[in-house]
């Protein structure tokens, strides 16, 4: 018990250190000056500037859209994808589609953005939402595929026999058994396709053009220039969200690892 | 019988492959052989080998990384470590995971602040009557704001590494009269390796190429692999050296990759940034 | 004899150099209950699966109510298959499950709702409809299985080792219920288990099956007294197998003495196997016996000793007596009569086998 303390005590600080930029950063966001230093009185008058900026609301919108358009295609396609690689017999084969999927997933973004810029130019696509939007979706189908692949994995191969042997067609077996089935981690898949877009910055700071923005494009652009607190009250309203992801998310993990241990317990 | 389903389905998934893992990356090795001007030499790997710049940068670039990577395995391993031994431990992994939800451009903005001649830390150190020093634009801030970020990512796959480790194998070493230290290193490190290899390859690999952050809080003293891509690509516009630059950059990683092994595992949350 | 339901012919299978199927013919009538058993890796669930359609047969044809089957597949074939692992959705509660097919067949509202109650009266499991799956004992899902098949009134069902997962004590209880079921619903039952016992206790006729070939067929009594090689001797319950020599027809030499026996029609001199069952050994006086051994260990069985002796030349001798033997170390006698030994010839096919049983067990 008593190495236990100084554990605790060890973890608190971690936690400190993890959590203190992020307290301090939407702290200053109520603050009545204009840099983040000197705590001068509580103000909400920046998250009335945020509200009433046209332009930062219609980046936030187009970040959510290109979020949920992008996650939404990622998931469809990556679901078919795992369901491909899952159904392919041969180790050989099925080793080098699992690396060849995985390759987005440990590249570094700037290599991404880079390579990806020089596919867009080659095939003369606009830089701009299309090509930003076709990028998300690139780099979004591999972790799709990794959450969806376990859950094929457990699909036991004599229930897919059953539901034939009861005189399902493929598409009713998919339709009845397959898609019911895997649907925790198409969610989950979803969910992790949703907060990459939304956390990507390098690879659409190379794809973009000009006429359009992200927001972490944009809040690169403005932190070059300077400490805005404006920022900070942006900070603010998404720490909210990513607590609402965080909480969405693991009761979705949560509904996942009940129904196992349902199972589980014969 | 069930081979001759609906192929039609799997198309987008191949489709995707092609065009987007497969062809990308060739192009990239392609663009390589080309001058500013259009023209096909084997220039831009010549300039690369010959000039000091390029090979000190790449130099530093594997030597922050390093640096960056040590500093975040020595502060994760024993927080997983304890995390493994904690009550409502999920809750616990929750919380380690939401900062990565922030976007990381919003976490190095806050450190511009924190860092600040006149920031946070430089207060709070006034308190004990020392001076404000120059924090941000410095390679100790460049280092730990960058370990701050990936901490995350190196303290969940040791977690899961720990998680993965049978508790009777601990209670059988014990039992055979080892001490709580001999236990961890002949037992318990033996078999979180692979989570700790995932770990320093998820933590690695990116900081050889972060450029945000060498920019924002590096203050462009530190130049890495990832910040000469960007310039290459968005300011200089010499896509050949870029790209070059990029496959030296794509065979560190496999180089990296190599050394860790090829186990793979799923890291929760575990994208990276630059 | 009723009409075959179901016929293998020279059916082959092979996965690269792995032949798990070799020159198969079986056939099964309507309303019988059929065993194949056999270790793992013998070939008898890949049987269960090329007549249920989940694999290509590699030669050979097969046949359901007379229509060959080869290219029809699974979810168009009349039989339906009670799987090892159950295989129940868990997405739908136990109504669901077996009303499946039924929706999967277009069948309309009310014709479900009554047939799957009444296929839930069956296994006495009506009043569980609305459970869930992950509610259900193993018991309960084994019979939310077989539920779901028999709904669809297939000509053929096939079980895959579906007692395999259940307790001794529920397994011999199910064992009852399956032999009641099938007789109640007269449907072709194929069933596949590696226990001896069971496939003994429940089947009409017995398919042994080893080394991807069908060792032996016929019903569970002739298969027990007349095993045709040393593995089904060995397999099917517990035998003494003494290497022998055959000196002329009822007349059969092993352990150094000449012994008479009710078997013919191998070749003078021929070496054989002696298969000689422990029940029907009785220990005697060593002067009465026909063999003398050494007694080295007994345990008691519950029902039976089990007794271990050695004979002089150190062959072991398994013996199931009633009975205690004397204290170990002692010399006893082992008695038993010529219709107990069964003599075994090497690499007699099935059909030879037959036909020399034929021809002078008929007298």
């Amino acid at each position: 018990m008593r190495k236990f303390k100084w554990g605790h005590l060890y973890l608190v600080l971690v936690f400190i250190m993890l959590y203190l930029p992020i307290f301090y950063l939407v702290g200053y966001s109520f603050s009545d000056g204009e840099r983040m230093s000197h705590f001068t009185g509580f103000t909400f008058r920046h998250y009335g500037e945020l509200f009433n900026d046209p332009r930062m609301i219609q980046i936030v919108l187009d970040t959510l859209l290109l979020a949920l358009l992008s996650a939404l295609i990622a998931t469809i396609v990556g679901s078919f994808g795992a369901m491909a690689i899952n159904r392919t017999v041969k180790p050989v084969v099925r080793n080098t589609v699992l690396s060849l999927n995985n390759i987005l997933m440990v590249s570094p973004d700037v290599i991404i953005g880079a390579s990806f810029l020089i596919f867009f130019t080659a095939l003369n696509v606009p830089l701009g939402f299309l090509s930003v939007l076709l990028s998300h979706i690139a780099f979004e189908i591999p972790i799709v595929v990794l959450m969806v692949l376990p859950r094929l994995k457990e699909l036991p191969g004599t229930m897919l026999d059953a539901a034939q042997d009861l005189g399902a067609t493929n598409f009713q077996v998919l339709r009845d058994v397959i898609l019911p089935f895997i649907t925790p981690g198409i969610f989950s898949g979803f969910f992790m396709a949703f907060t990459y877009s939304l956390d990507d910055f390098a690879v659409t700071f190379f794809v973009t053009g000009n006429g359009f923005q992200t927001l972490a494009v944009e809040i690169y652009a403005r932190a070059r220039q300077g400490i805005s607190l404006e920022i900070n009250a942006l900070s603010g309203v998404m720490f909210l969200f990513a607590l609402l992801l965080v909480v969405g998310y693991y009761f979705i993990q949560q509904g996942q690892s009940a129904r196992k241990q349902k199972k589980g317990g014969r | 019988m069930r081979k001759n389903s609906n192929v039609a389905f799997y198309v987008p998934y191949v489709l995707w492959l092609a065009l987007f893992v497969i062809a990308p990356m060739l192009l990239i090795f392609y663009q390589s052989f080309f001058d500013i001007n259009g023209h096909f030499t084997l220039g831009n790997y010549v300039t690369y080998f010959q000039s000091g710049t390029y090979l000190a940068m790449t130099f530093n670039s594997v030597w922050y990384a390093f640096l960056i990577t040590a500093v975040t395995l020595l502060i994760s391993y024993p927080a997983a470590y304890i995390l493994h031994y904690m009550k409502h431990k999920q809750l616990w992994l929750l919380l380690i995971i939401l900062p990565t939800w922030i976007n990381l451009l919003l976490k190095a903005y806050a450190f511009i602040g924190i860092f600040g001649r006149d920031g946070g830390l430089n207060n709070f150190l006034g308190l004990f009557g020392i001076v404000p020093q120059q924090l941000l634009f410095t390679d100790a801030a460049f280092i730990f704001v960058a370990a701050y970020i990936e901490i995350p990512f190196m303290i969940l796959p040791i977690f899961n590494g720990i998680e993965e480790l049978d508790e009777g194998l601990i209670n059988a070493s014990r039992d055979l009269g080892a001490s709580p230290w001999q236990t961890f290193t002949k037992v318990t490190w033996p078999l979180t390796i692979s989570g700790v290899k995932s770990g320093v390859q998820a933590v690695f690999i990116p900081s050889l190429s972060l450029f945000m952050l060498t920019r924002l809080i590096g203050g462009n003293r530190v130049i890495t692999l990832g910040t000469a891509i960007e310039e290459h690509f968005l300011t200089t516009m010499n896509w050949g050296m870029g790209s070059t630059i990029g496959v030296v950059l794509i065979v560190a990683m496999v180089i990296i990759m190599f050394l860790t092994g090829e186990r793979n595992k799923l890291k929760k949350g575990g994208k990276h940034h630059a | 004899m009723s009409e075959a339901i179901v016929e293998l012919r020279h059916v082959n299978k092979s996965y690269g150099d792995t032949t798990v199927l070799k020159d198969i013919n079986i056939t099964l009538e309507e309303g019988k209950f059929y065993t194949l058993l056999g270790p793992s890796g013998s070939g008898k669930t890949t049987i269960l699966r090329a007549i249920a359609g989940f694999l290509n047969v590699s030669g050979g044809d097969i046949f359901i109510a007379g229509k060959r089957v080869n290219d029809i597949p699974a979810n168009l074939r009349e039989v339906n298959t009670v799987f090892q692992d159950y295989a129940l959705f868990p997405h739908m509660n136990v109504f669901e499950n077996v009303a499946y097919g039924l929706r999967i067949r277009k069948v309309d509202k009310a014709s479900i709702e009554t047939r799957v109650i009444d296929a839930l009266k069956m296994v006495r499991l009506d009043n569980l409809a609305n459970r869930e799956i992950s509610e259900l004992s193993g018991g309960q899902k084994q019979r939310v299985a077989i539920a779901r098949a028999i709904v669809l009134e297939p000509k053929v069902l096939l079980l895959d080792e579906p007692l395999s997962a259940l307790d001794a004590k529920l397994r011999k209880d199910m064992q009852y219920e399956l032999r009641d079921l099938q007789q109640r619903l007269g449907i072709t039952f194929l069933f596949v288990t590696h226990d001896q016992e069971e496939a003994l206790a429940l089947s009409d006729e017995i398919f042994i099956m080893n080394d991807a070939v069908v060792q032996q067929s016929g019903t569970p009594v002739d298969i027990y007294d007349e095993p045709i090689n040393h593995f089904v001797a060995d397999f099917i319950g517990e035998s003494n197998i003494i290497d022998g020599r055959m000196v002329e027809d009822y007349q059969v030499k092993f352990n150094g003495k000449i012994f008479e026996c009710s078997d013919a029609g191998m070749k003078p001199d021929e070496h054989v196997e002696v298969v000689l069952r422990p029940e029907d050994l009785d220990v005697v006086p060593a002067e009465k016996g026909k063999v003398t051994v050494s007694i080295d260990t007994q345990l008691f069985r519950g029902d039976f000793y089990e007794i271990v002796a050695y004979d002089d030349g150190q062959n072991e001798w398994l013996i199931h007596s009633t009975n205690p033997a004397p204290e170990d170390g002692t010399l006893v006698g082992l008695y038993f009569d010529p219709e107990d030994i069964h003599v075994m010839r090497f690499g007699e096919s099935e059909e030879d086998f037959d036909a020399r049983l034929e021809s002078y067990e008929g007298e």
